[in-house]
């Protein structure tokens, strides 16, 4: 008999429910991912603009591309949207790539923000792939197969290289040598049927975090320094509260 | 008035038929057949669903210099159906200009089996592979984005993408999975050795052969596993360091001292006719090999455990062992018309 008045209890609750849904607005919408980018603080500009590092070490930015890949939006105890098939190449040259448009996101309220910065290792074994991920983007390596998941090129006067230019090229999806790196951020919380807009600042300047420019330079290889400096552009995103 | 119903329902019926058998034209879809007892294959064709024009496609592509920066070198330059698609007569392969490279052109032989590509196992997945080649400086010396320009250019590959693809736009994942399409089905299964291990009527070892290939299981399967004659890992197996080239093998790729001159196994499938042996193809004749693994062994930290205990072979044995080596050959491969340049009417 209890059981019976649960069970009732149970589908009457189920019943306002679905008839109080509406209400609630589950119309899906879409959210952009708004990227700023920055070297420690300042606008980022590429190739004439100087910057100074944490090290002391001047110097200027001549490419930054990064990929940021499965977007996922949670009221931090459940998944309230994944991206599919989530791969962007934002590129400090393209300012179109700074915009990540959110497609079907489900109105309702979520606070955090989490993606990767980098390749998947799933990506990374599955051919030949289109889109971000062609190969004919520049961001992999054909005879050590792999994404390269960010890259940064510039040039400082530490630097003892050819036109005093600094390299990074980082990559490698295989344990141990994983540059794979996940970024979780806490987002203002957005109500249904507000504008949704998530600004984030992204601050190439942590790439440097104790690097010695004269002493690092030139990273084109997957593992050690490479893990290192991933975990520096770990670093790089904040939420921007205006 | 019914009779005009009638007819409009007969026509649109037509009508429906036609495109669904115009549609079935467009692509015909062909198995991926593994020879019946052999593990599963490593590819998944599954994300490249194989049909006749793809194949046939990445057949052209194969064969085609017009890939290469001077329109001089194709995969066919370096891989010879013939020879069980290795470079004969080349230690180390050229491409264009005639530049050298720096490793011996390995067989294409069951390649969707393997698990890894390159002697140094670099590759994780048979249709990246040829980015390598396509954009190696010494071999083919192309930008990826302009192989694709230049195909995108030419009514023909317009045409044949669309055949393959349902679209003419050329993107190199078509022309990868293309490329993969015919690799992937370079299969090995009618040598001698086959018939007799699928015990088929008339087809024995002579003794000779029966011994070598009981020394052969003794001596040399664990690595060569069957049928696919590797277990796809790397090994050290005692050559010496080339002191021009100073080819560390694995340890290129992996950085863990521990593959210090390892390479891949590769499989002894056509072996007769895949000369000259070996990543650098320093050796000429099948009988050198056996004579390293008798007499060769370069003793060194990274040198495979089981070459440790040394291999004594008698000289009957040896010459055994080669015989057995020859019941790998596989002339159905070695001449198949599928595998060989068939122009496509333009
Ligand atoms: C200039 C000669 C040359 C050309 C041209 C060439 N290859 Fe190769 N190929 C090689 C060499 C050498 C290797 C071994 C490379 C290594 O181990 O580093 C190889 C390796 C391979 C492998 C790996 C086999 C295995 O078992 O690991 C495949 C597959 C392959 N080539 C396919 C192709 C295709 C497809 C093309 C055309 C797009 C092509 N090759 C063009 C010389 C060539
Ligand atoms: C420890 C594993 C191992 C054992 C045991 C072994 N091999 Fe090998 N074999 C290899 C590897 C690895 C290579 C490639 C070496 C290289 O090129 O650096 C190879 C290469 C070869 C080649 C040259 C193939 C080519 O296409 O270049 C032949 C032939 C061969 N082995 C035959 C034999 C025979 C016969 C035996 C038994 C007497 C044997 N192998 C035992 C691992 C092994």
């Amino acid at each position: 008999m209890k059981r019976l008045i649960l069970i009732c209890v149970f589908l009457f609750l189920l019943f306002t429910g679905f008839i109080d849904a509406p209400v609630q607005s589950l119309k899906p919408g879409s959210l952009s991912l708004r990227l700023r980018l920055v070297f420690d603080g300042k606008p980022l500009n590429l190739n004439n603009a100087l910057y100074t590092d944490e090290h002391g070490d001047t110097l200027s930015i001549d490419a930054c591309r990064f990929y940021l890949s499965n977007i996922v939006l949670t009221n931090q105890t459940q998944l309230i949207y994944r991206e599919p098939y989530s791969y962007h190449l934002v590129d400090a040259e393209d300012s179109v790539s700074q915009v990540i448009q959110l497609d079907r996101v489900p109105g309702g309220s979520f606070s955090e923000l989490r993606f990767l910065i980098g390749v998947d290792s799933l990506a990374n074994v599955s051919g030949a792939m289109d889109g971000a991920l062609d190969p004919i983007k520049g961001m992999y390596w054909a005879w050590n197969t792999g994404y390269i998941n960010a890259k940064l090129t510039g040039r400082s006067p530490s630097c003892n290289t050819l036109h005093h230019a600094f390299e990074f090229h980082i990559g490698g999806y295989l344990p141990p040598c994983q540059t794979l790196r996940t970024v979780v951020l806490k987002i203002p919380v957005i109500k249904p049927n507000q504008e949704q807009i998530v600004s984030l600042n992204v601050d190439v300047g942590t790439w440097f975090t104790q690097v010695d420019l004269h002493k690092t330079n030139s990273v084109l290889l997957p593992c050690t320094e490479a893990m290192r400096l991933a975990d520096n552009y770990q670093r790089m995103f904040s939420v921007i509260t205006e | 008035m019914k009779k005009t119903r009638l007819f409009y329902r007969v026509s649109g019926i037509l009508a429906l038929l036609t495109c669904i058998l115009a549609f079935a034209g467009t692509d015909t879809p062909v198995k991926f057949n593994a020879p019946r007892g052999w593990p599963k294959p490593r590819y998944d064709f599954s994300n490249n669903p194989l049909t006749l024009h793809g194949f046939e496609l990445g057949r052209e592509l194969f064969y085609d210099p017009f890939l290469s920066s001077d329109s001089s070198t194709s995969c066919s330059s370096c891989h010879l159906s013939f020879t069980a698609f290795t470079h004969a007569d080349h230690k180390l392969s050229h491409g264009i200009q005639g530049l050298v490279g720096t490793r011996n052109s390995p067989v294409l032989i069951n390649l969707a089996w393997n698990t890894s590509f390159m002697w140094d196992g670099g590759v994780n997945n048979l249709e990246v592979q040829a980015i390598n080649p396509l954009t190696n400086p010494v071999e083919m010396n192309s930008k990826l984005e302009d192989v694709i320009n230049k195909l995108q250019r030419t009514a023909k590959y317009r045409k044949l993408f669309y055949r393959a693809f349902n679209d003419s736009i050329i993107t190199s994942k078509r022309l990868l999975k293309a490329l993969a399409q015919f690799t992937g089905n370079l299969v090995s299964c009618n040598s001698k050795y086959d018939s007799v291990m699928r015990h088929e009527r008339d087809v024995h070892f002579t003794a000779r052969e029966e011994n070598g290939y009981e020394l052969f299981k003794k001596n040399c399967a664990t690595c060569h596993r069957e049928p696919l004659f590797t277990n796809n890992k790397f090994e050290n197996i005692g050559l010496p360091l080339d002191s021009v080239l100073r080819d560390v093998g694995r340890m290129k790729v992996t950085n863990d001292p521990a593959d210090s001159l390892t390479f891949k196994v590769p499989t002894l499938r056509n072996v007769e006719y895949s000369a000259p042996y070996f990543h650098d193809g320093r050796v000429n004749k099948l009988k050198d090999v056996i004579d390293h693994y008798t007499t060769g062994i370069v003793e060194s930290r990274t040198l495979s455990k089981e070459l440790r205990r040394k291999i004594i072979l008698s000289h009957d044995e040896q010459k055994d062992l080669l015989v057995f080596l020859k019941t790998l050959t596989d002339k159905s491969f070695l001449y198949n018309v599928q595998f060989r340049q068939n122009r496509v009417p333009d």
